[in-house]
């Protein structure tokens, strides 16, 4: 347990879409950090701090949070910090939020992810990431990896192109109920999946995240402000994180090993013994269709392998015993610095009840997770309260 | 460009330019790779064998040196794949990268580690995992990362 | 705030301005592994890491993957502030604070030799409005300096005394960039660079890192018998368009520095403090920053470096490091201060030693002209 207890006592988020033409990048931001100080019922003076954070190459802006911590957050006179690390931009605030209350330093504080991808080149951004000697000649964004991993992780263990296009037919079936989600294509198929353009071999157009345009707002509380706040917060039970090697074949990572190291230390931290059981619903990174049956193995809701069984099973639906990604995922919605952030959000608005359409009844434990770097991974886990589960 | 993006669209196009220091693990790495050979680096503590060649050992903290560096064989296994079929400005030019082209990650004989390459084949199922393949060298190598413009597939019956 | 978050060991590579022969995560790797030598640990002892950087300074999306090897942070938890290393030593305080780590190490670096510096500052400044115009910190300083020069009447030998004074300290600091002393005549009639302001009022740019680890209370006697204690903390922020800020002060500082002196309980900071280290990005600037820090009067900066009090053996000495008129790592700066009012504190500044310092204050900046202030005060044993 941390010296101060941590809640999500407001939550914002922008209608993501492929283009924000309408808005610049500060009014873009606005929209959610509004959104989230009218849900905690606060005034931008009552902010201690503001965490905000996005990818600099991507909108090729340099040190974006003296600008839009200013300019779209109250940040003016107050502290203004920016955390950046690629697609765990949004956990790595979240849970950059939680030490800055969980160590007393602030009573509140506002953190905001966002990213408008339409602006620049997330590809071309992704691959300055890597290597400039040995990575970056032969790297093709984040896709060409990720194709690969799939790749691997099908003749590893004879996972079928129809088993990962089930995941895009769930999660895009998810997104039609929730407002905020980017793509929507409620009556998605198999077969649509099945036919869309192969992208890089197995992945096809609509086994890959979009790219999107939107931001995400979270305010966090310590206990004695949070009841004054509300009495629907979601607690934060536990954070963690595990890196990886610098150079992403150091290793074959296709399992993503991380997910596995961050897991195993958060569950026995709370004392969660089957996470199928203990957790009520994970919001979780898949950037790919076959990224989300294969991440469900390495954080341990199945045998290695058995990611696809897991799915057909009805588990991971939203009638299951695990609903994954009631929000839609990152399937249908990924504006990068904002994404894991989202997942965040979506854990904490299952635990508060307040999913509308896309809420899985009585939540008392939701697990959000981030994914990126080098292939590293961030969780976060919610509850009713802030304690271990045993 | 429609009258929309002009009203509501800056273009901006900055050139960023950069100059990377390589370490001198890399600058012998050229140096070899000019004569047709591709050097990794071993670490004196676990043995590791590191590719590409590096200063440090992650798991034991420890620094590799020129001297810690050894060569590894051209030739590889495929452990997974893919045909990249999508447009995106490379980085590495400033200019469209040119698709479809194969890509694969595999492991050099004798070396621990993986690495990704282009691969000569643009058609997915004519790869197979656990295939062999081979560095192909520029005729006439310059000592830069291009000398080896992509990876060939190794039929079976030429093993 | 009370022996709550200690220091225990601080590293730094030397500051040049061409380190050509390393690769960021080897300059890093430098810093780390002369950590757990000096402090007799492994990689084991380290509980998690936080890194600050800069994807524009690197040349790199996501800058700190390219140093997770070097950190030690394989299968742990690392994260990187994006920005000044001041900052990056908040949050690994602050991860000490919520009990949940032990120790944090702590790291920043720069190789600014790589990248175009005047492109990568320019990328600060929004590009619907300002951005066209060419600013960048120079030309910022330029329209800074001179107007509060011309509101406060402060001189341009006041401003050159600044850079006279640093340059001298760093003589005495192993670590430093430039090493060598200059006169007066040679900083006034050094090219001009942006009016008032000329080429020897501003810094160089380095290459280098920095890594310190942090403990708690309990742990902190195990490493060292001379920790240094985190005893007061602010930070604020200050309007982003040049257009909206009091120009002639260094209001966000001002703000920080009252609330880091309320929570270390610093009344009269020229007689509580005994050194300081600051991140002056030009000779005025440094004249600035003593007014905001509250060291003398508004528009007496310039007495006040003529005073002679801020000299290495003066009241409150400022920067006896060289400060950043000698190193400028950009991104590491303010982790440097850090790691060199530990120094000062632990008693192990050699040469450039304050006898007897028992409190000292660190300042780190983010942005242009002190847009991004962070205040930070430290207690010896």
């Amino acid at each position: 347990m941390p010296k101060h207890n941590v809640a999500v006592v407001g939550i914002g988020q922008t209608k993501f879409r492929s283009k924000r033409r309408d808005v610049n990048i500060p009014e873009m931001i606005y929209e959610a950090v509004k959104m989230a100080l009218d849900d905690a019922q606060m005034e931008p003076k009552d902010v201690d701090a503001i965490l905000i954070g996005n990818m600099d190459h991507f909108e090729g802006i340099n040190f974006s949070e003296m600008w839009c911590g200013i300019d779209a957050a109250p940040g003016y006179l107050k502290p203004v910090v920016k955390i950046a690390t690629g697609g765990t931009t949004g956990s790595s605030l979240g849970i950059c939020g939680y030490y800055n209350v969980a160590s007393g330093i602030y009573k509140n504080i506002l953190v905001v992810g966002w990213e408008k991808l339409n602006e620049g080149g997330a590809t071309t951004g992704i691959i300055t990431a890597f290597d400039p000697v040995w990575e970056r000649p032969s790297l093709a964004g984040a896709l060409g990896p990720l194709a690969l991993m799939a790749n691997i992780y099908a003749a590893r263990y004879g996972i079928t192109s129809e088993q990962a296009a089930k995941v895009t037919v769930k999660n895009r079936s998810n997104a039609a109920n929730n407002p905020f989600a980017h793509i929507q294509m409620p009556d998605i198929t198999l077969e649509d999946v099945m036919n869309s353009q192969m992208i890089s071999y197995p992945l096809r157009l609509h086994d890959c995240c979009p790219q999107s345009e939107g931001a995400c707002a979270v305010i966090y509380a310590n206990e004695e402000e949070t009841k004054k706040i509300t009495d629907n917060p979601a607690w934060f039970k536990g954070v963690s994180t595990a890196h990886y090697y610098t150079f992403g074949c150091d290793d074959l990572m296709f399992d993503l090993p991380t997910a596995a190291i961050a897991s195993k230390k958060i569950y026995k931290k709370l004392g969660i013994k089957d996470p199928v059981k203990d957790l009520d619903v994970a919001e979780i990174y898949e950037p790919t269709s076959w990224s989300e049956l294969s991440w469900t193995e390495s954080l341990g809701f199945c045998g290695k392998g058995e990611g696809g069984k897991l799915l057909d099973e009805g588990i991971t639906q939203m009638t299951g015993e695990l609903p994954v990604n009631p929000s839609g995922g990152v399937l249908s919605t990924n504006p990068i610095g904002a994404t894991a952030l989202v997942r965040f959000a979506e854990a904490a608005i299952q635990v508060m009840g307040r999913g509308g359409k896309r809420q899985i009844p009585d939540v008392e434990t939701a697990m959000g997770m981030g994914f990126g770097g080098s292939l590293w991974t961030e969780l976060a886990i919610l509850g009713k309260d802030p304690k271990p589960l045993r | 460009m429609g009258k929309k993006e002009k009203e509501f669209q800056i273009k901006w196009k900055t050139d960023l330019p950069y100059r990377y220091s390589i370490g001198k693990l890399a600058v012998k790495y050229f140096e070899e790779l000019k004569n047709k050979k591709i050097m990794g680096s071993k670490c004196p503590k676990c043995d590791k064998r590191y590719m590409p060649p590096r200063a440090v050992c992650a798991n034991c903290f420890i620094e590799m040196t020129v001297e810690d560096m050894i060569e590894f064989s051209p030739k590889g296994t495929l452990v997974g794949f893919t045909v990249v079929n999508y447009p995106f400005i490379d980085p590495n030019t400033g200019g469209m990268r040119p698709f479809p082209y194969g890509y694969g990650i595999f492991k050099l004989d004798g070396a621990d580690t993986y690495m990704m390459h282009f691969v000569d084949e643009t058609d997915h199922t004519k790869f197979k995992i656990g295939q062999r393949v081979e560095a192909v060298f520029k005729e006439k190598t310059e000592g830069d990362i291009y000398d080896i413009p992509y990876f060939r597939l190794i039929k079976e019956e030429e093993e | 705030m009370d022996k709550e978050v200690a220091i225990v060991g601080c590293t730094q590579t030397k500051y040049e301005a061409d380190k050509i022969d390393l690769t960021i995560s080897e300059l890093v790797f430098e810093v780390v592994k002369k950590l757990h030598n000096d402090l007799g640990i492994t990689n084991d002892d380290v509980g998690c890491v936080i890194s600050g950087s800069n994807d524009f300074n690197d040349g790199r999306t996501i800058a700190n993957m390219a140093i997770q090897d070097a950190v030690g942070s394989v299968r742990k938890s690392e994260s990187r502030v994006s920005g000044d290393g001041a900052f990056a030593y908040v949050y690994g305080a602050m991860r000490i604070l919520s009990g949940e780590y032990d120790t944090v190490l702590v790291v920043s670096h720069s190789k600014c030799s790589e990248g175009d510096q005047f492109l990568i500052n320019n990328s600060i400044f929004d590009p619907y409005y300002q951005r066209h115009l060419g600013l960048d910190q120079i030309s910022s300083a330029g329209l800074m300096a001179n107007m509060y020069m011309s509101k406060y009447g402060v001189s341009e030998e006041q401003a050159a005394k600044v850079v006279v004074k640093n340059r001298k300290n760093a003589i005495n600091n192993p670590h430093a960039h430039l090493q060598k002393e200059v006169s007066m005549d040679e900083v006034l009639s050094s090219p001009m660079l942006a009016y008032p302001l000329k080429e020897l009022d501003f810094p160089p740019y380095s290459d280098g890192a920095v890594a310190m680890l942090l403990t708690n209370k309990e742990k902190a006697k195990r490493f060292t018998n001379t920790p240094v204690w985190l005893k007061g903390y602010a930070s604020c922020t200050d309007a982003y368009y040049l257009g909206h800020r009091t120009m002639t002060d260094l209001i966000g500082l001002e703000f920080a520095a009252k609330e880091a002196y309320k929570m270390a309980k610093i009344k009269d900071p020229v007689r509580d403090l005994d050194v300081a280290e600051v991140f002056e990005a030009f000779s005025t600037h440094e004249l600035m920053i003593y007014e905001a820090l509250d060291f003398c009067d508004k528009g007496e900066g310039g007495k006040f470096i003529d005073s002679g009090e801020t000299n290495i053996n003066g009241t409150i000495p400022v920067n006896p490091s060289g400060g950043v008129l000698s190193s400028n790592v950009a991104m590491a700066n303010g982790l440097i201060r850090v790691a060199e009012i530990t120094s000062q504190l632990m008693g192990a500044a050699e040469d450039h030693q304050i006898p007897n310092a028992k409190t000292g204050l660190a300042y780190g900046m983010n942005g242009i002209c002190s847009q991004g202030n962070c205040v930070l005060i430290f207690g010896g044993e």
